[in-house]
């Protein structure tokens, strides 16, 4: 390893055991490295968005190949600065207004391709029929799965559904039966949101795992030879 | 889950008849951050690895890529950085261990962060090196490409143009990688690597959806439990769910990697959080009992 890449390797240490320092308690040195970790990802994103885009796509065009009219295009950018200007800040809604107007119009494009299928797989087979032309090893099994399945997510649509129904109060007969209906929605939403907090363990978890890693195997490692040689 | 006094979440309703059950609720916070620590180092330095079984959804993936035509490109989109790094890095080389496995020609790419076009292409680089590929005939990086929706909007039409120059400031077209792609069809199979919520929204709502394009991802897991609805719709072919995804691809394509280290500290630390919510629930409910008791 160069001096370098050794100063680089103490630096992730450092700046990793500085961030975690906040599981201790808030201190200026985790909100420092914090702050260090936000302005390098916005300096990086710059530095790339020229390297990788503008260079290329704008800057080259314009100097090497000729094509002056690009000189146009910071122009239309710089309109949002007159944002500060209360005379000029219609200036700055003229560029708003037509990014917002993109926006909305790539969501329209977006939008049905997007849901639709999600619409049509909704509607599944109560009594499922399979191919006959390729029919599953064991028949009987996989209708039984299949059944089952089906039943489970209908009942889970319809009850989670009811719950955001709330244009029927729940007293009477009918808004009797749509309460209990909604209750169940209640703990299916529940369960799945367990799930979710489960998965969300597993990712932090694997947040934390991944710089013990680097801790042990890379930085003490480089140390102790013994450490790295169990990373690999 | 705790204050900054130290003890770990709200005394609860037995906390004030006192007695070791409710003491079970205040363990300082640092004590279970010490033991969660302590088990993750012990599984690093020596692990105890549960079995993986690879689920539907990475069998999903895996069989995706092994479909792609001969002559179309696999086009990993690695949308992440460092702040995931731990699960999508060894997604990303699982994803691209599978691609040499197969023999299929890949592409990367970057919408957001702009990190990802970097360290994907430091892992892409290694395992390219153990494959003998080549950069530019069996791989290439076509980097950071700003305007998310936009690119993927004007790909339809003219991919050469629209990528324009690739991860080293190459022109993409002179790469031996790019002939016969023009547009976005000439794509087999779009794999999305991320972090981020709303990249897959972009994908099949303007590339899948009405492009026609086959469309697998690899997210995070705190995100992966919301885009199970687009597997059972078949927008998504499949799907690598956190580091446990990447190792079960691992498995699958036979090369153990980054995804299989992670897992052994992580199924012991969630033994070790489940013993804690035992712990902690059981503490509560017998401490209400002898509230309620007297």
């Amino acid at each position: 390893m160069t001096g370098t890449e050794i100063a680089i390797l103490w630096a992730a240490a450092i700046a990793t055991l500085s961030v975690y320092s906040i599981l201790y308690r808030e201190n200026p040195v985790s909100r420092l490295f914090e702050h260090i970790f936000v302005g390098l990802a916005a300096g990086y994103l710059l530095v790339a968005t020229w390297t990788q885009n503008l260079q290329a796509k704008w800057w080259a065009p314009m100097v090497v190949e000729g094509r002056w009219y690009w000189v146009f295009a910071p122009v239309i950018g710089l309109l949002f600065y007159f944002i500060y200007s209360r005379r000029l800040s219609w200036m700055a809604r003229l560029a708003m207004g037509v990014f917002f107007g993109t926006a909305a119009g790539v969501y329209f494009r977006e939008f049905f391709p997007l849901y639709s299928p999600q619409v049509w797989a909704s509607f599944k087979p109560l009594r499922p029929i399979f191919d006959a032309a390729a029919p599953p090893v064991s028949v009987s099994l996989a209708w039984w799965n299949a059944v089952i399945q089906n039943w489970l997510f209908v009942a889970v649509l319809l009850t989670v559904m009811s719950y955001f129904f709330f244009s029927v109060a729940h007293e009477g007969r009918g808004g009797r039966a749509l309460g209990r209906s909604a209750l169940l929605g209640r703990w299916f939403l529940m369960i799945a949101f367990g799930a979710m907090f489960g998965n969300t363990v597993m990712a932090r978890l694997s947040l934390f795992i991944g710089r013990v890693q680097f801790l042990l195997y890379d930085w003490v490692g480089h140390y102790w030879p013994w450490l790295a040689g169990r990373g690999t | 889950m705790a204050d900054q006094s130290g003890s770990s979440g709200q005394m609860g309703a037995g906390a004030s008849a006192g007695g070791f059950w409710a003491r079970l609720q205040q363990i300082p916070r640092y004590y279970i951050y010490l033991l969660l620590a302590a088990v993750v180092i012990w599984q690093i330095l020596f692990p105890i690895p549960f079995p993986v079984t690879p689920s539907a959804t990475t069998r999903g993936l895996e069989e995706a890529i092994r479909a792609v035509p001969e002559g179309k490109l696999v086009l990993i989109s690695a949308d992440w950085d460092s702040s995931t790094q731990a699960e999508t890095g060894p997604q990303t080389a699982a994803v691209v261990e599978a691609c040499f496995r197969h023999r299929k020609r890949f592409v990367l790419m970057t919408l957001s962060p702009p990190m990802g076009a970097k360290l994907a292409n430091n892992i892409a680089s290694e395992i390219a090196k153990q494959y003998r590929a080549t950069y530019g005939v069996d791989w290439a990086n076509w980097g950071y490409k700003y305007g998310t929706s936009n690119v993927l909007m004007a790909m339809v039409k003219d991919v050469p143009k629209t990528v324009g120059s690739d991860f080293y400031g190459k022109p993409v077209k002179s790469l031996p990688i790019m002939r016969g792609v023009r547009t976005v069809k000439d794509i087999g199979l779009v794999v999305e690597v991320t972090g981020l919520a709303g990249m897959t929204e972009m994908w099949i709502g303007l590339i899948q959806g009405p492009q026609g394009v086959p469309f697998a991802a690899a997210y995070t897991a705190v995100m992966a439990p919301g885009y199970y609805p687009y597997l059972d719709s078949g927008q998504i072919e499949g799907m690598l769910v956190g580091a446990k995804g990447a190792a079960e691809m691992e498995s699958l394509i036979a090369r153990p990697g980054l995804g299989m280290a992670i897992m052994s500290a992580q199924s012991w630390a969630h033994v070790l959080i489940i013993l804690f919510i035992i712990v902690g629930n059981l503490g509560y409910v017998l401490a209400r009992g002898r509230e309620k008791s007297g």
